[in-house]
């Protein structure tokens, strides 16, 4: 009898997930050329140009959090480590689009006098909305990065309800 | 053509069905998870754990069927799991189950790197949300900080 598989095959064990987040390493070292199924693919000008507004998308996210800050000082402070993974998710996408240029400044950049909390929360919605739906578009490290950040604020707004 | 691409499923393939496969395999035992979970927590406090196991079971369900669609034999549930610290408390269940969504997450964005087809990506973004959104829910019954993570499945967390 072998004993039963540690909860559970194969996400689990301790083993598996270090295993696992090698492989995911790798996908991300491996950057704009990517996991071996998609050897066979060539990044499209198309996708270049997606991952170029998710950046541009996302500066925006770190900038709401900035003009939350300000227009409501407590909230700042409630939000801070929200905001500081926003600003990681931001340094991913650069280093995922090296070329890219983050184009438009953040329109956003003044939070309304109102509720904050709202607006912000708002923000961080559409923000993983426009990710999730690039990532479909996307393939290999660059639609799992989309698609982590994108689950990552779905979780903010969660904490922001 | 789509399945020429997606590979047979077999281990070590690294390809979208056998991401598939792993994921469906965390899927099985998250399902398994929940009922330890539950257990823990006490009738009046099981909603949300059976609300996730629900989920998980509908999860397993779509790729179980995907894969029958595509020819390939699904893995199935395991007889056991062995549970990776005790579960004794409201805590400690809450804790199991942030592990449970966690793996979860982790076997999505796996998917994610290795799909080959759109409507795959789809079925993966989604359960990947889902995962952390219960997640988060977790973490702060479990008594962790941050309750969020910025990169939920990819070892950069």
């Amino acid at each position: 009898m072998s004993p039963p598989p540690a909860l559970g095959p194969p996400g689990f064990s301790r083993r598996t997930l270090l295993a696992a987040s090698a492989a995911g390493v790798a996908l991300l070292v491996a950057g704009c050329t990517s996991s071996p199924v998609d050897e066979r693919e060539t990044v499209t000008g198309r996708q270049v140009d997606q991952l170029a507004a998710q950046l541009a998308v996302q500066d925006g996210l770190v900038a709401a959090y900035d003009a939350a800050a300000a227009a409501d000082p407590a909230l700042g402070s409630a939000v801070a480590e929200l905001a500081a993974q926003a600003r990681k998710q931001l340094d991913e996408l650069r280093a995922a689009a090296p070329n890219s240029t983050p184009s438009a400044a953040a329109s956003s950049s003044a939070a309304p006098a109102g509720d904050a909390k709202a607006w912000l929360r708002a923000q961080v919605k559409a923000a993983a909305t426009s990710h999730a739906a690039a990532c479909l578009d996307q393939s290999g490290a660059r639609a799992a990065l989309l698609g982590s950040i994108a689950a990552g604020l779905r979780g903010q707004d969660g904490r922001l309800a | 053509m789509a399945d020429d691409t997606a590979g047979s499923g077999k281990p070590g393939e690294g390809t979208e069905n056998e991401a598939l496969q792993e994921a469906l395999a965390a899927e099985h035992a998250a399902v398994w998870g929940y009922g330890v979970v539950g257990a823990a927590l006490g009738a009046q406090r099981r909603a949300p754990a059976a609300a996730a196991e629900a989920g998980h079971r509908d999860v397993r369900d779509t790729v179980t069927a995907l894969l029958d669609r595509r020819k390939v034999d699904p893995v199935g549930a395991e007889g056991g799991y062995a549970v990776p610290f005790p579960v004794l408390s409201a805590v400690d269940a809450a804790a199991l189950a942030v592990v449970l969504e966690d793996g979860v997450a982790a076997a999505w964005v796996r998917v994610l790197g290795q799909a080959t087809e759109r409507s795959t990506r789809e079925l993966a973004v989604g359960a990947l949300i889902s995962a952390e959104v219960r997640a988060v829910g977790w973490r702060g019954a479990a008594g962790q900080d941050p309750v969020t993570k910025a990169l939920p499945g990819l070892p950069t967390g």
